[in-house]
């Protein structure tokens, strides 16, 4: 299973990267004006890679095995990297690969390999409330879909036709962070550093002093100007560092 | 097959947004009927994904860029949210010895 997946996250990864290299055709021809897909990317391309992204989302919330949903999760986040390719967002594209099927796809294995847990019983359900608030979700998501589909009018915001040439690109993304976008871009660093202080808190675990010599220096028997006694570091060491 | 919007060789906008709500009402069932913690969160990350899929969708059709900023801007939060969901999972088990999320009820009464 986890083999199969991993083959298809490398097609993926093929397919992806058949579409970066494509990128720069010096010939660009009329694609149809309602059509968003670019002419070096046939609409195929469109079906395959949604048809991965889906399959890998069901796949991911269905498995009991929760390392073969990971791994189904990152053939999802391949899919989508290639749709983004579609969408000329090149360059998020990569991150895309970078961040979710690099780091974040670490982080759920690792978390998975440390809790190493399987699940006893996969779909029994959460209280009644939340099964009739999940089915509602569903159902309206479904209608609202339906009408999509069925309704017949694409949506009017699309413009249609090529981009500018440099959309999407490094170069525009990084003129839009440091002209446009600077104070996001700053805020979304603070969070960054906020996240990483704040996981390394919650996870770390708070070690209780066993012995005298695990207290701060300060508050050693030898330490400088104060004389405390063991029992007295035992009887306070749970209060001063946060018992367990 | 021609009053649908979507067609099959000419991939326009309805294509990318019905595919993101595809994704969402995956990512929703997920979080609604998996017990595990973990799957929960994956779930959000595929809600999470639907969204930036959505919002590429648009910019590609306005030739906008400010979408794909968007885009990049919600990637950096996900990788946040994934940190601290992961480190709150890691410190509920090491307390709990579980991650089931119905048993988790501890601030519910």
């Amino acid at each position: 299973m986890i083999g199969q997946l991993l083959s298809s996250s490398t097609a993926a990864l093929g397919s992806v990267l058949g579409l970066l290299a494509q990128v720069p055709t010096g010939q660009v021809q009329q694609v149809p004006a309602d059509s968003l897909h670019p002419s070096w990317c046939p609409a195929w391309a469109f079906w395959i890679l949604s048809g991965l992204t889906i399959a890998g989302a069901l796949v991911t919330i269905t498995r009991r095995n929760l390392i073969g949903a990971v791994m189904a999760l990152v053939a999802t986040f391949f899919g989508l990297a290639g749709i983004y390719a579609m969408l000329s967002a090149h360059f998020l594209a990569a991150i895309q690969i970078l961040v979710y099927a690099g780091a974040i796809m670490v982080l759920f294995v690792f978390v998975i390999m440390v809790l190493n847990r399987e699940e006893e019983d996969p779909w029994a359900l959460r209280s009644p409330f939340a099964k009739a608030l999940g089915t509602g979700a569903l159902v309206y998501l479904l209608v609202r879909l339906g009408e999509v589909i069925i309704g017949g009018n694409p949506p009017p915001m699309a413009r249609g036709g090529n981009p500018p040439t440099d959309f999407g690109s490094v170069a525009a993304m990084g003129d839009y962070f440091f002209t446009k976008f600077l104070f996001p871009f700053e805020a979304v660093s603070i969070l960054l550093v906020i996240a990483v202080i704040g996981a390394v808190v919650l996870a770390r675990t708070s070690v209780k002093p066993t012995s005298v010599h695990d207290l701060p220096y300060a508050d050693q028997p030898h330490g400088p100007q104060k004389t405390i006694s063991a029992t007295e570091a035992e009887a306070e060491s749970p209060a001063a560092h946060g018992g367990h | 097959m021609d009053q649908l919007a979507v067609s099959v060789t000419s991939i326009g906008l309805s294509h990318f947004l019905v595919l993101g709500v595809i994704m969402l009402g995956i990512g929703v069932v997920g979080v609604f009927l998996r017990r595990n913690v973990l799957i929960t969160l994956m779930s959000i990350e595929l809600m999470l994904n639907a969204g930036n899929l959505t919002l590429l969708a648009f910019a590609r059709a306005q030739h906008d860029m400010r979408g794909q900023a968007l885009a990049f801007l919600v990637i950096a939060v996900a990788a946040a949210e994934a940190a601290i969901g992961l480190a709150i999972v890691v410190g509920v088990f090491r307390n709990r010895r579980n991650t089931d999320l119905d048993d988790l009820n501890l601030l519910r009464y």
